[in-house]
């Protein structure tokens, strides 16, 4: 199977705040990561090779400084990797990202299977996975918990849709989303790391593909933020009941009571 | 295509029922935009859930029954709405809640009409026909105010039990329904099983008392129980406890987890962190446990008890 794995570099802690000088995210000494369920769907794809065969290529798109996690890929084991790097693709929301990273696998070609992972902790949209599944016209199965290739070019999966449990036979191609359940990320080994400066890491531009200058960045993605803001936390009234545990669970009780909290509805 | 004055709400199933985000979400597109309201809706011949779904008073309701699209996967969904969008033209916004279907099927549809799509939505507004969306990003460390000036339908996908829903009597919803609808079928997925697990007979989202427990009270989940069952409440955790035998995914509140809405939440040993109080803004009265007397969780509490969990749960058992 030929499968491209979607990893996004994302900050290591999502604990940011909003610089007030410049009411933009403060980000400064904040390192990158690959988002921790593009390592569930990296894994996912590496287990799938090492039943089937075939190749694993991890693919990003991003400033150059994404090459540090693609690095990282192929040290865990990926065989090739895909920067997708230019400033023309800078501002784009998900529909101008999807767009691109649908281009790059067109340029691939013979993709069997695309995974990448739920969402990214940076982002929380979630809409990467079905976006480029549509752009290439092949199915999707989202949130997967676990994934068994079933023969060269079906899959077993397991998910949940939200409180429903269901297996799903899919055929490939085919677009899968992993949740944090799906292939447990294991560590780098040092052999590994030297092996994957080996390993083939090229950066296409948007003059590698044939692309429509219309649909990158900015000017192809239909959302703008208006603006971003600090949560702001709605306070309550916060009052102490006495410090002695009984007094306090009798003055509980009577409050219970008396706002009707403990009767039952209907 | 032409332009249709309407924002289309799709109506989420769960097995056998409306999920209740629909209903949340017609209530509040009425209340802030006077733009008519269409609910979508997908059913076997069989059903009949716009019954269920006109209590909340949408204007209208399109009805298209097909066997086959009941229990859909993804892209046979998103290729049936495109299909409806051909049919009657392209609204102003299409809403989804944000559950797992409608954050699968909407961003497929995005794609298919080539718009934007707000993502996990904690608030909407109108400014005329612009929809100004609110959208926590960085783990609700964040909130971003999106708009979709150029293109239409504006989605969003809405995080379920953010609103509440409003039922109304004036029995003036139109019902269309549909039988004639083109839609490709995806022959690549088959969905063998599709059923409720034994265990979902306690549901967090819906309950009328909530016990959570956070890593200072899970010591004392045998007293918690016990208050648990006194009250007939359902029993919730933070994140770090669902790593423990006892607790599984489900039993999380929070960002990651449920958003809840009970009557009651009684917080045991909680910190209160960003992400587990986003879970929890919608309950209605909150008593927290800390042994911390400056705990982050008291500023979001109605009541609060300075001490230890057990102290506490051993004294209310008593009394109650
Ligand atoms: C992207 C992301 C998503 C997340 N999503 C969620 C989510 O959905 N839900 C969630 O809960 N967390 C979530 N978290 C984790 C969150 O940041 C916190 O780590 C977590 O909520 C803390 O859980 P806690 O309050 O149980 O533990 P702690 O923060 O360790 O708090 C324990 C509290 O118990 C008190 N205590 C100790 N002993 C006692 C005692 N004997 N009696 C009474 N009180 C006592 C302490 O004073 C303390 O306040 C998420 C984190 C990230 C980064």
């Amino acid at each position: 199977m030929k499968i491209v794995v979607g990893l996004k570099q994302v900050p290591e802690t999502t604990n940011v705040k909003i610089n007030e000088k410049t009411k933009n995210i403060d980000r400064r000494g904040v390192s990158g990561v690959i988002n921790k369920y593009d390592r569930n769907a990296l894994q996912t794809a590496l287990d799938i090779r090492d039943v089937v065969g075939g190749t694993v290529i991890a693919m990003s798109m991003g400033p150059n400084d994404f090459a540090v996690s693609l690095q990282e890929a192929l040290s865990l084991g990926a065989d090739e990797a895909v920067l997708l790097s230019d400033r023309a693709f800078g501002g784009a929301d998900t529909l101008a990202t999807g767009y691109v990273l649908a281009e790059a696998i067109k340029k691939i070609g013979g993709v069997d299977l695309v995974i990448m992972g739920q969402q990214s902790v940076d982002a929380d949209t979630g809409q990467m996975g079905p976006i480029v599944a549509e752009m290439l016209g092949i199915s999707q199965v989202t949130y997967a918990d676990e994934i068994q290739p079933k023969s060269d070019n079906e899959l077993r999966i397991k998910r949940y849709d939200d409180n429903i449990e269901q297996e799903i036979i899919a055929k490939t191609p085919l677009m899968l989303t992993t949740t944090g359940n799906a292939g447990k990320p294991e560590y780098v080994n040092v052999v590994e790391i030297k092996n994957s400066f080996e390993k083939p890491l090229t950066t296409w531009t948007s003059k590698d593909m044939p692309v429509d200058s219309n649909r990158l960045g900015q000017s192809g993605s239909p959302t703008v933020v208006r603006r971003i803001m600090s949560p702001e936390p709605k306070e309550r009234a916060g009052k102490m009941l006495s410090t002695d545990a009984t007094k306090a669970a009798e003055e509980l009780a009577g409050i219970l009571h008396e706002e009707n909290l403990l009767a039952e509805e209907d | 295509m032409t332009d249709i004055r309407e924002n289309w709400i799709f109506a989420e199933k769960s097995i056998n029922k409306i999920n209740s985000a629909t209903f949340q979400l017609i209530t509040k597109m009425k209340s802030i935009s006077e733009i008519p309201v269409t609910v979508v809706l997908l059913e076997s011949q069989a059903d009949s859930f716009e019954n269920e779904i006109k209590q909340y008073g949408p204007d209208k309701i399109l009805t298209v029954k097909d066997d086959e699209l009941d229990k859909a996967d993804d892209v046979s969904v998103a290729s049936a709405l495109s299909g409806l969008i051909d049919k009657f033209g392209t609204p102003i916004s299409f809403i989804f809640a944000a559950t797992t279907f409608g954050r699968s099927v909407a961003p497929r549809l995005q794609a298919k009409l080539l718009t934007g799509l707000t993502a996990d939505c904690l608030d909407l507004s109108f400014e005329d026909d612009l929809l100004v969306q609110t959208k926590p990003s960085y783990g609700d460390n964040i909130m971003c105010e999106i708009v979709i000036p150029d293109f239409k339908p504006q989605m969003a996908t809405v995080r379920p039990n953010i609103f509440k829903a409003e039922k109304v009597f004036d029995d003036t919803t139109k019902i269309v329904e549909i039988n004639d609808l083109n839609w490709d079928k995806d022959a690549n997925i088959q969905i063998t099983t599709h059923v409720l697990p034994a265990k979902t007979d306690e549901n967090l989202a819906t309950a009328d008392r909530i016990v959570a427990l956070g890593r200072g009270g899970k010591q004392d989940l045998n007293n918690a129980n016990e208050l648990a069952n006194k009250i007939n409440a359902t029993v919730g955790v933070t994140r770090p406890l669902t790593d423990m035998d006892e607790f599984d995914q489900s039993q999380q509140i929070g960002q990651s987890g449920e958003t809840v809405a009970p009557d009651l939440l009684i917080n045991l040993g909680v910190s209160g962190s960003v992400q587990f109080t986003a879970g929890i803004e919608n309950a209605n009265t909150i008593v927290s446990v800390n042994t911390d007397k400056h705990a982050p969780i008291f500023k979001q509490s109605d009541y609060c008890f300075n001490g230890s969990s057990e102290d506490f749960l051993k004294a209310l058992n008593k009394v109650l």
